[in-house]
Protein backbone atom coordinates (compact mmCIF):
# COMPACT_ATOMS: atom_id res chain seq x y z
CA UNK A 1 0.00 0.00 0.00
CA UNK A 2 0.87 3.50 -0.05
CA UNK A 3 0.80 4.53 3.52
CA UNK A 4 3.40 7.04 4.92
CA UNK A 5 2.73 7.22 8.70
CA UNK A 6 1.59 10.38 8.83
CA UNK A 7 2.74 12.56 12.19
CA UNK A 8 -0.21 12.68 14.16
CA UNK A 9 -1.95 15.62 13.84
CA UNK A 10 -2.22 17.59 17.52
CA UNK A 11 -5.95 18.50 18.45
CA UNK A 12 -4.23 21.97 18.51
CA UNK A 13 -3.31 24.07 15.94
CA UNK A 14 -1.98 27.52 15.67
CA UNK A 15 -4.14 28.87 13.79
CA UNK A 16 -2.36 32.08 14.44
CA UNK A 17 -2.34 34.01 10.80
CA UNK A 18 -3.70 31.34 8.98
CA UNK A 19 -6.19 32.37 6.40
CA UNK A 20 -8.84 31.02 7.68
CA UNK A 21 -11.27 31.79 4.02
CA UNK A 22 -9.34 29.33 1.95
CA UNK A 23 -8.25 26.65 4.58
CA UNK A 24 -11.70 26.82 5.41
CA UNK A 25 -12.64 25.45 2.08
CA UNK A 26 -9.88 23.42 1.21
CA UNK A 27 -10.19 21.28 4.40
CA UNK A 28 -14.24 21.39 3.82
CA UNK A 29 -14.27 20.36 0.14
CA UNK A 30 -11.38 18.07 0.97
CA UNK A 31 -13.22 16.16 3.75
CA UNK A 32 -16.20 16.07 1.83
CA UNK A 33 -14.43 14.52 -0.92
CA UNK A 34 -12.66 11.70 1.24
CA UNK A 35 -16.13 11.12 2.63
CA UNK A 36 -17.83 11.00 -0.51
CA UNK A 37 -14.94 8.30 -2.02
CA UNK A 38 -15.26 6.26 1.14
CA UNK A 39 -19.11 5.79 0.19
CA UNK A 40 -18.54 5.32 -3.18
CA UNK A 41 -16.25 2.19 -2.82
CA UNK A 42 -18.73 1.30 0.09
CA UNK A 43 -21.21 1.16 -2.79
CA UNK A 44 -19.02 -0.66 -5.27
CA UNK A 45 -18.03 -3.25 -2.28
CA UNK A 46 -21.99 -3.69 -1.50
CA UNK A 47 -22.21 -5.09 -4.98
CA UNK A 48 -18.56 -6.71 -6.02
CA UNK A 49 -17.55 -7.70 -2.75
CA UNK A 50 -17.80 -11.00 -3.53
CA UNK A 51 -16.45 -10.83 -6.83
CA UNK A 52 -12.30 -11.17 -8.08
CA UNK A 53 -11.84 -7.37 -7.67
CA UNK A 54 -13.28 -7.51 -4.22
CA UNK A 55 -10.35 -7.39 -2.56
CA UNK A 56 -8.71 -4.95 -4.65
CA UNK A 57 -11.54 -2.53 -4.06
CA UNK A 58 -11.15 -3.55 -0.50
CA UNK A 59 -7.44 -2.43 -0.40
CA UNK A 60 -8.18 1.04 -1.71
CA UNK A 61 -11.51 1.71 0.04
CA UNK A 62 -9.19 1.22 3.38
CA UNK A 63 -6.51 3.70 2.22
CA UNK A 64 -9.53 5.80 1.72
CA UNK A 65 -10.58 5.25 5.36
CA UNK A 66 -7.54 6.63 6.35
CA UNK A 67 -7.67 9.10 4.47
CA UNK A 68 -11.38 10.43 5.39
CA UNK A 69 -9.54 10.10 9.49
CA UNK A 70 -6.89 12.39 8.60
CA UNK A 71 -8.95 15.04 7.38
CA UNK A 72 -11.47 14.27 10.64
CA UNK A 73 -8.39 15.02 12.53
CA UNK A 74 -7.46 18.38 10.67
CA UNK A 75 -10.81 19.82 10.61
CA UNK A 76 -10.82 19.30 14.27
CA UNK A 77 -7.73 21.20 14.69
CA UNK A 78 -8.93 24.18 12.41
CA UNK A 79 -12.02 24.46 13.74
CA UNK A 80 -13.51 23.99 10.16
CA UNK A 81 -17.50 23.28 9.35
CA UNK A 82 -18.25 19.74 7.75
CA UNK A 83 -20.51 20.99 4.85
CA UNK A 84 -24.34 20.54 5.09
CA UNK A 85 -24.16 18.28 1.94
CA UNK A 86 -22.90 15.29 4.20
CA UNK A 87 -26.15 13.08 4.18
CA UNK A 88 -26.28 14.21 0.40
CA UNK A 89 -23.24 12.79 -0.54
CA UNK A 90 -23.19 9.86 1.66
CA UNK A 91 -26.68 8.47 -0.17
CA UNK A 92 -25.30 9.75 -3.74
CA UNK A 93 -21.74 8.30 -3.40
CA UNK A 94 -23.18 4.71 -2.18
CA UNK A 95 -25.31 4.70 -5.06
CA UNK A 96 -22.89 5.81 -7.65
CA UNK A 97 -20.47 3.29 -6.62
CA UNK A 98 -23.21 0.59 -6.37
CA UNK A 99 -24.86 1.93 -9.56
CA UNK A 100 -20.84 2.05 -11.45
CA UNK A 101 -20.45 -1.48 -9.83
CA UNK A 102 -24.06 -2.86 -11.12
CA UNK A 103 -22.50 -2.36 -14.51
CA UNK A 104 -19.79 -4.67 -14.10
CA UNK A 105 -16.15 -4.99 -13.12
CA UNK A 106 -14.62 -3.04 -15.44
CA UNK A 107 -17.77 -0.04 -14.89
CA UNK A 108 -16.46 0.03 -11.33
CA UNK A 109 -13.01 0.86 -12.92
CA UNK A 110 -14.15 2.79 -14.36
CA UNK A 111 -16.00 5.10 -11.77
CA UNK A 112 -12.39 4.84 -10.06
CA UNK A 113 -10.77 6.29 -12.87
CA UNK A 114 -12.79 8.74 -13.15
CA UNK A 115 -13.11 10.19 -9.60
CA UNK A 116 -9.76 9.52 -8.81
CA UNK A 117 -8.51 11.38 -11.65
CA UNK A 118 -11.04 14.45 -10.46
CA UNK A 119 -9.57 14.30 -7.19
CA UNK A 120 -5.80 14.51 -8.08
CA UNK A 121 -6.87 17.19 -10.45
CA UNK A 122 -8.19 19.06 -7.43
CA UNK A 123 -5.63 18.15 -5.18
CA UNK A 124 -3.15 19.54 -7.66
CA UNK A 125 -4.74 22.74 -7.83
CA UNK A 126 -5.10 22.94 -3.89
CA UNK A 127 -0.92 22.41 -3.76
CA UNK A 128 -1.17 25.12 -6.35
CA UNK A 129 -2.76 27.61 -3.69
CA UNK A 130 -1.02 26.77 -0.69
CA UNK A 131 2.11 27.34 -2.27
CA UNK A 132 1.25 30.61 -3.53
CA UNK A 133 0.03 31.71 -0.05
CA UNK A 134 2.72 30.39 2.03
CA UNK A 135 4.69 26.94 1.77
CA UNK A 136 6.04 27.38 4.98
CA UNK A 137 3.08 28.00 7.08
CA UNK A 138 0.93 25.48 5.41
CA UNK A 139 3.88 22.62 5.29
CA UNK A 140 2.03 19.71 7.12
CA UNK A 141 -0.91 20.64 5.35
CA UNK A 142 0.71 20.28 2.06
CA UNK A 143 2.58 17.39 3.06
CA UNK A 144 -0.58 15.61 3.57
CA UNK A 145 -2.17 16.51 0.61
CA UNK A 146 0.10 15.57 -1.42
CA UNK A 147 0.64 12.39 0.13
CA UNK A 148 -3.13 11.62 -0.84
CA UNK A 149 -2.52 13.25 -3.86
CA UNK A 150 -0.21 10.31 -4.61
CA UNK A 151 -2.34 7.74 -3.35
CA UNK A 152 -5.28 9.04 -5.41
CA UNK A 153 -3.43 9.05 -8.61
CA UNK A 154 -2.73 5.55 -7.99
CA UNK A 155 -5.88 4.31 -7.33
CA UNK A 156 -6.35 5.59 -10.75
CA UNK A 157 -3.56 4.04 -12.33
CA UNK A 158 -4.85 0.77 -10.87
CA UNK A 159 -8.39 1.43 -12.20
CA UNK A 160 -7.17 2.12 -15.53
CA UNK A 161 -4.98 -1.29 -14.88
CA UNK A 162 -8.02 -3.04 -14.65
CA UNK A 163 -9.45 -2.23 -18.25
CA UNK A 164 -11.64 0.28 -17.51
CA UNK A 165 -11.74 1.74 -20.46
CA UNK A 166 -13.64 -1.37 -21.30
CA UNK A 167 -16.78 -0.16 -19.61
CA UNK A 168 -19.46 0.26 -21.44
CA UNK A 169 -19.92 3.37 -22.81
CA UNK A 170 -16.22 4.45 -20.73
CA UNK A 171 -15.84 8.51 -22.30
CA UNK A 172 -19.82 9.11 -21.53
CA UNK A 173 -19.57 7.50 -17.94
CA UNK A 174 -16.09 9.26 -17.49
CA UNK A 175 -17.60 12.42 -18.32
CA UNK A 176 -20.68 12.42 -16.64
CA UNK A 177 -19.18 11.12 -13.69
CA UNK A 178 -16.82 14.15 -13.98
CA UNK A 179 -18.92 16.44 -14.34
CA UNK A 180 -20.91 15.57 -11.00
CA UNK A 181 -17.41 15.60 -9.09
CA UNK A 182 -17.11 19.06 -10.53
CA UNK A 183 -20.37 20.41 -9.01
CA UNK A 184 -19.75 18.32 -5.91
CA UNK A 185 -16.73 20.20 -5.41
CA UNK A 186 -18.12 23.09 -6.15
CA UNK A 187 -20.54 23.09 -3.78
CA UNK A 188 -19.02 21.70 -0.85
CA UNK A 189 -16.59 24.51 -0.53
CA UNK A 190 -19.25 26.84 0.11
CA UNK A 191 -21.87 25.13 1.42
CA UNK B 1 -22.77 60.74 4.52
CA UNK B 2 -20.03 58.84 6.00
CA UNK B 3 -21.48 55.57 6.67
CA UNK B 4 -22.19 55.22 10.38
CA UNK B 5 -21.99 51.66 10.41
CA UNK B 6 -19.30 50.74 8.40
CA UNK B 7 -16.34 50.76 10.83
CA UNK B 8 -18.05 49.22 14.05
CA UNK B 9 -19.53 46.43 12.07
CA UNK B 10 -16.04 46.06 10.70
CA UNK B 11 -14.18 46.22 13.79
CA UNK B 12 -16.63 44.14 15.27
CA UNK B 13 -16.09 41.41 12.72
CA UNK B 14 -12.74 41.73 12.47
CA UNK B 15 -12.59 41.75 16.47
CA UNK B 16 -15.16 38.53 16.48
CA UNK B 17 -12.48 37.02 13.78
CA UNK B 18 -9.42 37.94 15.51
CA UNK B 19 -10.98 36.57 18.84
CA UNK B 20 -11.37 32.78 17.07
CA UNK B 21 -7.63 33.41 15.76
CA UNK B 22 -6.21 34.32 19.34
CA UNK B 23 -8.08 31.54 21.21
CA UNK B 24 -5.94 29.23 20.01
CA UNK B 25 -2.64 30.60 20.50
CA UNK B 26 -3.75 33.08 23.25
CA UNK B 27 -0.25 33.13 24.38
CA UNK B 28 1.62 33.73 21.51
CA UNK B 29 -0.46 36.23 20.04
CA UNK B 30 -0.10 38.38 23.49
CA UNK B 31 3.23 38.31 23.41
CA UNK B 32 4.01 39.00 19.60
CA UNK B 33 1.67 42.07 20.81
CA UNK B 34 2.85 42.54 24.18
CA UNK B 35 4.47 45.64 22.30
CA UNK B 36 1.38 47.16 21.02
CA UNK B 37 -0.24 46.82 23.94
CA UNK B 38 1.65 48.15 26.15
CA UNK B 39 2.43 51.15 24.36
CA UNK B 40 -1.26 52.64 24.80
CA UNK B 41 -3.42 54.52 27.43
CA UNK B 42 -3.44 52.47 30.73
CA UNK B 43 -6.71 53.78 31.37
CA UNK B 44 -7.75 50.78 28.86
CA UNK B 45 -9.66 47.84 30.28
CA UNK B 46 -7.69 44.80 30.51
CA UNK B 47 -10.48 42.36 29.08
CA UNK B 48 -10.62 44.58 26.09
CA UNK B 49 -7.26 44.01 24.88
CA UNK B 50 -7.62 40.22 23.21
CA UNK B 51 -10.47 42.12 21.34
CA UNK B 52 -8.69 44.98 20.00
CA UNK B 53 -8.83 44.85 16.32
CA UNK B 54 -5.18 46.73 16.48
CA UNK B 55 -3.25 44.38 14.79
CA UNK B 56 -5.77 44.67 11.49
CA UNK B 57 -5.63 48.30 11.48
CA UNK B 58 -3.12 49.88 12.82
CA UNK B 59 -0.66 47.93 10.28
CA UNK B 60 1.59 45.22 10.68
CA UNK B 61 3.74 44.52 13.28
CA UNK B 62 3.90 47.68 15.64
CA UNK B 63 4.89 50.22 12.74
CA UNK B 64 2.20 53.38 13.99
CA UNK B 65 4.14 55.81 16.74
CA UNK B 66 3.24 54.82 20.02
CA UNK B 67 0.75 57.72 20.52
CA UNK B 68 -1.17 56.88 17.34
CA UNK B 69 -4.75 55.38 18.00
CA UNK B 70 -7.09 53.85 15.38
CA UNK B 71 -10.63 55.47 15.24
CA UNK B 72 -11.69 51.66 16.03
CA UNK B 73 -9.87 51.66 19.34
CA UNK B 74 -11.32 55.42 19.85
CA UNK B 75 -14.52 53.83 19.59
CA UNK B 76 -14.16 50.33 21.64
CA UNK B 77 -12.79 52.90 24.45
CA UNK B 78 -15.80 54.90 24.20
CA UNK B 79 -18.53 52.36 23.87
CA UNK B 80 -16.52 50.12 26.83
CA UNK B 81 -16.84 53.39 29.37
CA UNK B 82 -20.68 53.64 27.51
CA UNK B 83 -21.83 50.15 29.04
CA UNK B 84 -21.31 51.71 32.81
CA UNK B 85 -24.11 54.30 32.26
CA UNK B 86 -26.62 51.68 30.05
CA UNK B 87 -28.31 50.77 33.56
CA UNK B 88 -29.25 53.82 33.66
CA UNK B 89 -30.09 55.64 30.20
CA UNK B 90 -29.99 52.05 28.23
CA UNK B 91 -29.11 51.14 24.94
CA UNK B 92 -28.64 54.80 24.07
CA UNK B 93 -26.89 57.74 22.67
CA UNK B 94 -27.02 58.86 26.31
CA UNK B 95 -25.27 56.38 27.24
CA UNK B 96 -22.39 56.78 24.62
CA UNK B 97 -22.47 60.74 25.58
CA UNK B 98 -21.87 59.49 29.18
CA UNK B 99 -19.16 57.17 28.46
CA UNK B 100 -17.36 59.59 26.34
CA UNK B 101 -17.65 62.25 28.90
CA UNK B 102 -15.80 60.10 31.32
CA UNK B 103 -12.86 59.69 29.02
CA UNK B 104 -12.96 63.12 28.22
CA UNK B 105 -14.41 63.85 25.11
CA UNK B 106 -16.90 65.77 23.76
CA UNK B 107 -20.90 64.56 23.72
CA UNK B 108 -20.77 64.95 20.11
CA UNK B 109 -18.99 61.67 20.29
CA UNK B 110 -22.06 60.10 20.91
CA UNK B 111 -22.60 61.12 16.93
CA UNK B 112 -20.09 58.50 15.87
CA UNK B 113 -22.55 55.95 16.65
CA UNK B 114 -26.19 54.90 15.23
CA UNK B 115 -28.79 56.31 17.04
CA UNK B 116 -30.32 53.31 18.14
CA UNK B 117 -27.37 51.93 20.12
CA UNK B 118 -26.80 49.29 17.87
CA UNK B 119 -22.76 49.49 17.98
CA UNK B 120 -23.11 49.58 22.12
CA UNK B 121 -25.27 46.59 22.16
CA UNK B 122 -22.47 44.47 19.40
CA UNK B 123 -19.93 45.56 21.22
CA UNK B 124 -21.05 44.46 24.93
CA UNK B 125 -22.25 41.33 23.37
CA UNK B 126 -18.81 40.79 21.57
CA UNK B 127 -17.01 41.72 25.17
CA UNK B 128 -18.93 38.84 26.67
CA UNK B 129 -18.53 36.15 24.47
CA UNK B 130 -14.67 37.19 24.29
CA UNK B 131 -14.66 37.00 27.84
CA UNK B 132 -16.55 33.39 27.78
CA UNK B 133 -14.01 32.17 25.46
CA UNK B 134 -11.61 33.30 27.79
CA UNK B 135 -12.84 31.90 30.90
CA UNK B 136 -13.78 28.56 29.01
CA UNK B 137 -9.76 28.47 27.80
CA UNK B 138 -8.87 28.95 31.46
CA UNK B 139 -10.65 25.80 32.45
CA UNK B 140 -9.63 23.54 29.88
CA UNK B 141 -5.78 24.62 30.85
CA UNK B 142 -7.02 23.90 34.32
CA UNK B 143 -8.15 20.41 33.40
CA UNK B 144 -5.22 19.72 30.94
CA UNK B 145 -2.76 20.79 34.15
CA UNK B 146 -4.70 17.86 35.76
CA UNK B 147 -5.92 20.59 38.29
CA UNK B 148 -9.88 20.06 37.93
CA UNK B 149 -12.04 17.46 36.80
CA UNK B 150 -13.44 16.99 33.02
CA UNK B 151 -16.99 18.30 33.62
CA UNK B 152 -19.44 15.99 31.92
CA UNK B 153 -21.13 17.50 28.80
CA UNK B 154 -24.50 18.53 30.03
CA UNK B 155 -22.72 20.17 33.33
CA UNK B 156 -20.24 22.04 31.08
CA UNK B 157 -23.04 22.99 28.98
CA UNK B 158 -24.95 24.17 31.90
CA UNK B 159 -22.02 25.72 33.33
CA UNK B 160 -20.93 27.38 29.96
CA UNK B 161 -24.58 28.69 29.05
CA UNK B 162 -25.20 30.23 32.88
CA UNK B 163 -21.87 31.86 32.83
CA UNK B 164 -22.18 33.76 29.42
CA UNK B 165 -26.41 34.69 30.52
CA UNK B 166 -25.11 35.99 34.36
CA UNK B 167 -23.07 38.79 32.45
CA UNK B 168 -26.58 40.15 31.50
CA UNK B 169 -27.38 40.45 35.30
CA UNK B 170 -26.57 43.83 35.68
CA UNK B 171 -27.68 44.95 32.34
CA UNK B 172 -31.17 42.68 32.44
CA UNK B 173 -33.59 45.49 32.95
CA UNK B 174 -32.37 47.15 29.84
CA UNK B 175 -31.80 43.72 28.31
CA UNK B 176 -35.44 43.15 26.38
CA UNK B 177 -34.50 46.76 24.53
CA UNK B 178 -31.05 45.39 23.43
CA UNK B 179 -32.41 41.86 21.97
CA UNK B 180 -35.29 43.83 19.91
CA UNK B 181 -32.46 46.02 18.96
CA UNK B 182 -29.96 43.17 17.45
CA UNK B 183 -33.12 41.73 15.53
CA UNK B 184 -33.28 44.90 13.45
CA UNK B 185 -32.49 43.92 9.84
CA UNK B 186 -29.42 45.49 9.69
CA UNK B 187 -27.86 44.08 12.47
CA UNK B 188 -28.82 40.24 12.06
CA UNK B 189 -25.89 39.51 9.93
CA UNK B 190 -23.68 40.87 12.73
CA UNK B 191 -25.63 39.36 15.84
CA UNK B 192 -26.07 36.11 13.93
CA UNK B 193 -22.18 35.75 13.38
CA UNK B 194 -21.52 36.20 17.46
CA UNK B 195 -24.15 34.37 18.33
CA UNK B 196 -23.03 31.34 16.30
CA UNK B 197 -19.46 31.73 17.10
CA UNK B 198 -20.28 31.82 20.54
CA UNK B 199 -22.42 28.62 20.41
CA UNK B 200 -19.39 27.09 18.51
CA UNK B 201 -17.03 28.12 21.07
CA UNK B 202 -18.92 26.53 24.07
CA UNK B 203 -19.04 23.29 21.73
CA UNK B 204 -15.69 23.56 20.63
CA UNK B 205 -14.41 23.70 24.83
CA UNK B 206 -17.00 21.22 25.47
CA UNK B 207 -14.57 18.76 23.33
CA UNK B 208 -17.19 18.02 20.52
CA UNK B 209 -15.21 16.50 17.48
CA UNK B 210 -18.12 15.96 15.00
CA UNK B 211 -17.42 16.10 11.77
CA UNK B 212 -20.55 14.64 10.12
CA UNK B 213 -24.27 16.48 10.55
CA UNK B 214 -23.90 16.13 14.02
CA UNK B 215 -21.78 19.21 14.40
CA UNK B 216 -25.01 21.07 12.95
CA UNK B 217 -27.09 19.77 14.89
CA UNK B 218 -25.66 20.12 17.70
CA UNK B 219 -25.24 24.18 17.34
CA UNK B 220 -28.45 24.35 16.52
CA UNK B 221 -29.80 23.00 19.75
CA UNK B 222 -27.89 24.71 22.07
CA UNK B 223 -28.57 27.83 19.90
CA UNK B 224 -32.16 26.78 21.01
CA UNK B 225 -31.23 26.41 24.64
CA UNK B 226 -29.55 29.57 25.12
CA UNK B 227 -32.13 31.43 23.52
CA UNK B 228 -35.20 29.89 25.18
CA UNK B 229 -32.95 30.43 28.16
CA UNK B 230 -32.23 33.93 27.67
CA UNK B 231 -35.79 34.63 26.87
CA UNK B 232 -36.98 33.29 30.65
CA UNK B 233 -34.16 35.10 32.29
CA UNK B 234 -36.03 38.24 30.97
CA UNK B 235 -39.36 37.17 33.24
CA UNK B 236 -38.19 35.82 35.56
CA UNK B 237 -38.14 37.15 39.03
CA UNK B 238 -36.66 34.44 40.96
CA UNK B 239 -33.43 35.13 43.49
CA UNK B 240 -30.05 35.00 41.77
CA UNK B 241 -32.32 33.74 38.84
CA UNK B 242 -32.93 30.16 40.26
CA UNK B 243 -35.65 29.53 37.70
CA UNK B 244 -33.66 30.18 34.94
CA UNK B 245 -31.23 27.83 35.71
CA UNK B 246 -33.49 25.55 36.60
CA UNK B 247 -35.14 25.97 32.84
CA UNK B 248 -31.74 26.03 31.77
CA UNK B 249 -31.08 22.71 33.23
CA UNK B 250 -33.92 20.82 31.55
CA UNK B 251 -33.56 22.35 28.78
CA UNK B 252 -30.12 21.33 28.34
CA UNK B 253 -31.20 17.30 29.79
CA UNK B 254 -33.80 17.16 26.94
CA UNK B 255 -31.06 18.13 24.50
CA UNK B 256 -29.15 14.83 25.80
CA UNK B 257 -31.61 12.82 24.94
CA UNK B 258 -32.19 14.14 21.74
CA UNK B 259 -28.67 12.84 21.34
CA UNK B 260 -29.86 9.37 22.37
CA UNK B 261 -32.91 8.76 20.32
CA UNK B 262 -31.63 10.34 17.15
CA UNK B 263 -28.84 7.80 17.60
CA UNK B 264 -31.48 5.10 18.49
CA UNK B 265 -33.59 6.44 15.09
CA UNK B 266 -29.95 6.23 12.93
CA UNK B 267 -29.00 2.71 14.23
CA UNK B 268 -32.75 1.77 13.09
CA UNK B 269 -32.39 2.92 9.82
CA UNK B 270 -29.07 1.84 9.54
CA UNK B 271 -30.64 -1.49 9.98
CA UNK B 272 -33.45 -1.14 7.46
CA UNK B 273 -30.76 -0.25 5.11
CA UNK B 274 -28.73 -2.76 5.17
CA UNK B 275 -31.68 -5.43 5.29
CA UNK B 276 -32.91 -3.79 1.85
CA UNK B 277 -29.47 -3.84 0.28
CA UNK B 278 -28.87 -7.54 1.30
CA UNK B 279 -32.34 -8.47 -0.78
CA UNK B 280 -31.05 -6.31 -3.26
CA UNK B 281 -28.13 -8.30 -3.71
CA UNK B 282 -29.70 -12.07 -3.33
CA UNK B 283 -32.65 -10.78 -5.88
CA UNK B 284 -29.47 -9.57 -8.10
CA UNK B 285 -27.65 -12.84 -7.71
Amino acid sequence: GGGVSLRRCSTRVSLEGVNRPVIDRIIRVDHAGEYGANRIYAGQMAVLGRSSVGPLIQQMWNQEKKHLKKFNELMVAYRVRPTVLLPFWNAAGFVLGAGSALLGKKGAMACTVAVEESISDHYNSQIRTLMEEDPEKYKELLQVIKQFRDDEREHHDIGLEHDAEGAPAYSVLKTAIQLGCKAAIFLSERI
Amino acid sequence: VRCQLCPPQRALQASAVLRRVSDEQKETFASSSQQQLDSHPSDQQPEQEPQGPRPSYTGQGGQESEDYESEEQLQHRILTAALEFVPEHGWTAEAIAEGAKTLGLSVAAAGMFHSDGSELILHFVSQCNTKLSELLEQEQKLVQLGEAEKKPTDQFLRDAVQARLRMLIPYIDKWPQALSVLLLPHNIPSSLNLLTTMIDDIWHYAGDQSTDFNWYTRRAVLTGVYNTTELVMMQDSSPDFEDTWRFLENRVADAMNMGNTANQVQSTGEAVVQGLMGAAVTVSN
